[in-house]
Formats: C-alpha cells, sequence, structure tokens
C-alpha cells in the first residue's frame, strides 16, 4: 500500500469518511451495449470509476503461432485513458496495465468456454475513462456483463469486488484515499453463481481472521453486484427488470 | 490497421444507389445522422465531452500541464491534441504504437483549434521565461461507426470550451475558466458511389473513396482543410461541398454554444 503515514481515514465516531458503513460498496451502475460496432460492449460506473468494455470474436487468431489447437485465446487489453487520473498519464502500456490485462485474460480463460473455439481468439478491450480505486474490478465486472453481451458462453460472470484495511478495521470497496493511504487491498474475482474466485491479488498486512473477514465482505457485495450485473442485460433484452 | 476486405457487391450497391440520389441509410446526400453531445461527463479530466453520432462513440479530455515556454515565447502557452484509435472502438484496429491514421486524426482536429487562434496563449503565461499552461486533449476513439474525424473535432472544441484551469492543483494561484473565444467546427464529406456525401457511416466509408475534412471559424473563414484516403476531385466538387459546409457548421457550432452556456 502507497501509505504516507497518519492520514485520518476514519472519523472519531469510527465511521468511514463518505459516511458508509465497513460492510458497504459505493454505488455501482451497468449498461450493457453501449458500443454499437463491438460484438459485445459495457459500461460500468463504480463509485467515482467509469469503464468501458468492448468484446470481439471468437474470430481468426493470427499470427498463427498464438493460436492454441484445443481452445480459444483469451486476448485481454486493460488501459487507462491519459485523461483518467488527476495528474495526465502518457498513453500506451505500463508494466501496471500489462500485469493487469494479464491476470484479467488468465481469469477468463478460466470461465470461458474456450474449449469451444479451437484456433480462434476473443478480444477483451478494457478502457478506463476515470480512475479513483477499483479500476482492474470495475474491468472484470464490465468485460463480463461485455462477453455475455456478445452471447459467449461462460460458466458464470466473474464479479470484481474488493475489500482492505483502515486504521486497524477490515473495509469494503476502498475509495481513493481508503486506497492510497490504507494498510490492506484484497481485490477479487468472484463468480457468484459458482462460488469459485478466477482472479486475486493482495497487498499490504492483514491477519489471517482480517483476511476472512474481508472475503466474507467480497462475497456478499459480489452476490448483490451479480444482480445489478444481470439486470443489465435483462435491460437490454427483455426490455426491463423481471 | 488490418486490412479490411471490401465487398464488391456494397460498392455496386452504393453506386447504385447514388444514381438514383439515395443512400443506404435512407438519409439525403447532405443529411446528418442523429448526434448527441454531452459536456463535463469524465471525472477527472478538466475538461470533458462525449460525443455519439450514429454508430460512432468519441470521449475527449483535457488536461493541463505546466511546462517551461519555448525560448522564442516567453509568454506562450502551448497545445498539444494526440488521438488514440485504440483496439476497442473497432475490430479492425490492432494494438501498437499511434499509427499513421490516428496521428491523422489528431493533427488534423489540431490544426483547426490552432490555426482559430481560439486559444489565448499568452493568457497561459504563469511567469515569462519560466512556466506557461500546456493544455493536452486527447481524443478516446470508443466507437468507430464512421465519420470520427467530425465527432472528435466537435468533442474537442466543446470539452475546450468547460475547461477550468486546475491552478489551484498546481499550487499556482485559483482556478479559472479556460477562455475560448471561438468555435471553430469540422465537417467532412467521403465519396461514396461516386458522388461527394455528407457523414459517412461505417459501410459507406468502407465501400467509399476519398473524403474532404474542412474546419470553419465563427465568421465563416476557413482554418484548415485535409484531403485523405485514395481518390481525386475537381474544384466543381470542392465549392458544392463548400456551401453545405458552412451551413453543417453553423449547425454545430450552435449545439456546442446551447450546452457550453
Amino acid at each position: 500500500m502507497g501509505g504516507y503515514g497518519d492520514v485520518k481515514l476514519l472519523n472519531d465516531d469510527g465511521s468511514r469518511l463518505d459516511g458508509r458503513t465497513f460492510d458497504e460498496s459505493r454505488p455501482v451502475e451497468v449498461k450493457a451495449g453501449v458500443i454499437p460496432v463491438a460484438d459485445g460492449s459495457a459500461w460500468v460506473k463504480h463509485g467515482l470509476n467509469e469503464v468501458v468494455c468492448a468484446v470481439y470474436g471468437p474470430m481468426e487468431a493470427h499470427p498463427r503461432k498464438i493460436q492454441l489447437q484445443d481452445q480459444a485465446v483469451i486476448d485481454v487489453r486493460y488501459n487507462m485513458a491519459p485523461f483518467s487520473t488527476s495528474d495526465r498519464i502518457r498513453p500506451g502500456f505500463n508494466r501496471r496495465s500489462r500485469e493487469i490485462s494479464k491476470v484479467t485474460a488468465e481469469a477468463f480463460a478460466s470461465t470461458v468456454m474456450v474449449e469451444r473455439y479451437p484456433r480462434s481468439k476473443i478480444r477483451i478491450e478494457i478502457e478506463i475513462l476515470s480512475a479513483e480505486a477499483g479500476t482492474r474490478c470495475a474491468g472484470l465486472t464490465a468485460a463480463s456483463v461485455a462477453l455475455a453481451d456478445a452471447g459467449i458462453p461462460m460458466r458464470g460472470m466473474i464479479v470484481g469486488v474488493a475489500s482492505g484495511k483502515v486504521e486497524d478495521t477490515v473495509v469494503l470497496d476502498l475509495d481513493k484515499a481508503e486506497d492510497n493511504y490504507g494498510q490492506a487491498d484484497l481485490p477479487m474475482g468472484i463468480m457468484p453463481t459458482t462460488g469459485e474466485i478466477a482472479f486475486m491479488q493482495m497487498d499490504g498486512d492483514l491477519s489471517m481472521e482480517e483476511l476472512q473477514q474481508a472475503i466474507d465482505y467480497n462475497f456478499a457485495a459480489a452476490a448483490e453486484m451479480h444482480d445489478i450485473m444481470e439486470a443489465a442485460l435483462r435491460a437490454r433484452y427483455d426490455g426491463g427488470d423481471e | 490497421m488490418a486490412k479490411q476486405v471490401v465487398p464488391q457487391l456494397l460498392r455496386q450497391h452504393l453506386a447504385n444507389l447514388a444514381a438514383d440520389d439515395e443512400r443506404i441509410s435512407g438519409r439525403g446526400q447532405w443529411e446528418g445522422r442523429e448526434l448527441e453531445l454531452e459536456v463535463d461527463c469524465l471525472y477527472n479530466a478538466d475538461g470533458s465531452a462525449k460525443v455519439v453520432w450514429g454508430d460512432t462513440v468519441v470521449y475527449v479530455g483535457v488536461k493541463f500541464e505546466l511546462r517551461e515556454p519555448y525560448s522564442d515565447r516567453p509568454t506562450s502557452g502551448s497545445l498539444m491534441c494526440g488521438a488514440e484509435l485504440r483496439p476497442v472502438a473497432h475490430r479492425k484496429y490492432e494494438p501498437g504504437p499511434p499509427s499513421p491514421e490516428s496521428i491523422e486524426l489528431g493533427r488534423v482536429v489540431d490544426r483547426g483549434i490552432r490555426e482559430s487562434g481560439c486559444i489565448d496563449m499568452n493568457a497561459l503565461c504563469i511567469v515569462p521565461g519560466e512556466s506557461v499552461w500546456m493544455v493536452v486533449l486527447d481524443i478516446h476513439v470508443i466507437s468507430d461507426g464512421g465519420n470520427i474525424f467530425d465527432a472528435a473535432g466537435l468533442a474537442a472544441i466543446a470539452a475546450l470550451r468547460n475547461a477550468t484551469v486546475p491552478a489551484a492543483r498546481y499550487d499556482v494561484g485559483e482556478d479559472y475558466k479556460l477562455a475560448v473565444s471561438l468555435t471553430p467546427i469540422i465537417c467532412t464529406f467521403t465519396r461514396v458511389g461516386g458522388r461527394y456525401v455528407y457523414d459517412a457511416d461505417e459501410e459507406e466509408e468502407l465501400a467509399g473513396a476519398e473524403r474532404l475534412s474542412i474546419t470553419l471559424g465563427d465568421n465563416g473563414s476557413m482554418h484548415s482543410m485535409q484531403k485523405g484516403l485514395k481518390g481525386t476531385f475537381t474544384t466543381a466538387e470542392l465549392s458544392e461541398i463548400l456551401d453545405v459546409c458552412a451551413t453543417r457548421c453553423d449547425e454545430l457550432r450552435k449545439l456546442v454554444d446551447s450546452k457550453v452556456e
């Protein structure tokens, strides 16, 4: 974590600075089908984070050397727009975005039914428009909805959620200040329909008890967010919620 | 950019339609698609706009950076305008360093804004010879459904017109609105089925030929032109386009005015 010493992250009465309870997520909004030319797409607003994702494919995998004979290749690009952060960032890949792209691709390779599309490629393009802590999770959520929108078969939708620790307290869904000055962060990609974890990273300092608390928070939040994702897909294809 | 196969049937179909003064979308020759402009829509940008124009979606974000001025212009700020055609925007776009297509887009939009003189560069001076603001304009194409030049140009000027100079964040005074005195507007025409049309869509661009992009300022004066892609045109065709261009630019300028005032 990027701790910079003593920054107050909890109020005197023990509540969070933005008024949320410890197990309360920032508001999440999801829309499916926002990129007309893509095979599938989604838009996610998670707190102040804003993410769009396009899915193209399955398509021929080229160059041929990247082809897998018995399954599809999942090709993920996580990219931050130059204007997505407080200080402008130079366009193009860096070490951070490459790593996130890699582990995100591996998460979806484990949930998409890749064996149905040998020698092909599925492109997942995640674009971060606003970044305020938690973009990799918002990207996972957006990519799941975009894959479903593209009609690509999966064992379940991965939901991106995170918990962390601020002032020795485990809390769900760190905001920018909590992420910058907190003590730990545990982003996870959870499939609520099967209870499996497809994505996990962690940094900071957590006891085993705190880890269990963070995992519990993440699972509960993922189940709630899954409903929002499903409602977005229903709104696109059914014309409204059930 | 991946090479796309142009279906010969589509090309023939567009030519047949053009002969009957029709378009594949049912639009008239000089008729644009439905257009939505939203400003101040990106949380971390200092100025922003989103344009949804038919199947095309473009975001533009403005950021400011502190720079040392050029030695020959010690009180003048600067402008940088870049475009990215990332693989998110179409299956034809591939990852990698900026393509010639994205560089052309960024430079055409840049010229229209720069040459119109709509930004007073001397108003961006903080300490002469030491520090000035650089305005950085990033064009982010999210969906290329045709005519990204006009969508990018419109989003760019709208984003500039609602931009706030973040002086407080850099500890050099109080935030203030960027002064933008004019509204240059870009209009693009594409040869489809042998004749020019306004605001070509994805299919028309795929099977079309050259395009002409023209930027006009508030008083009708011209600030930039660009002929792109394979094909040639005549002066008669150019003057016909210029008449339409003036009307379309006025309409779009009114749209920008209505969103940023």
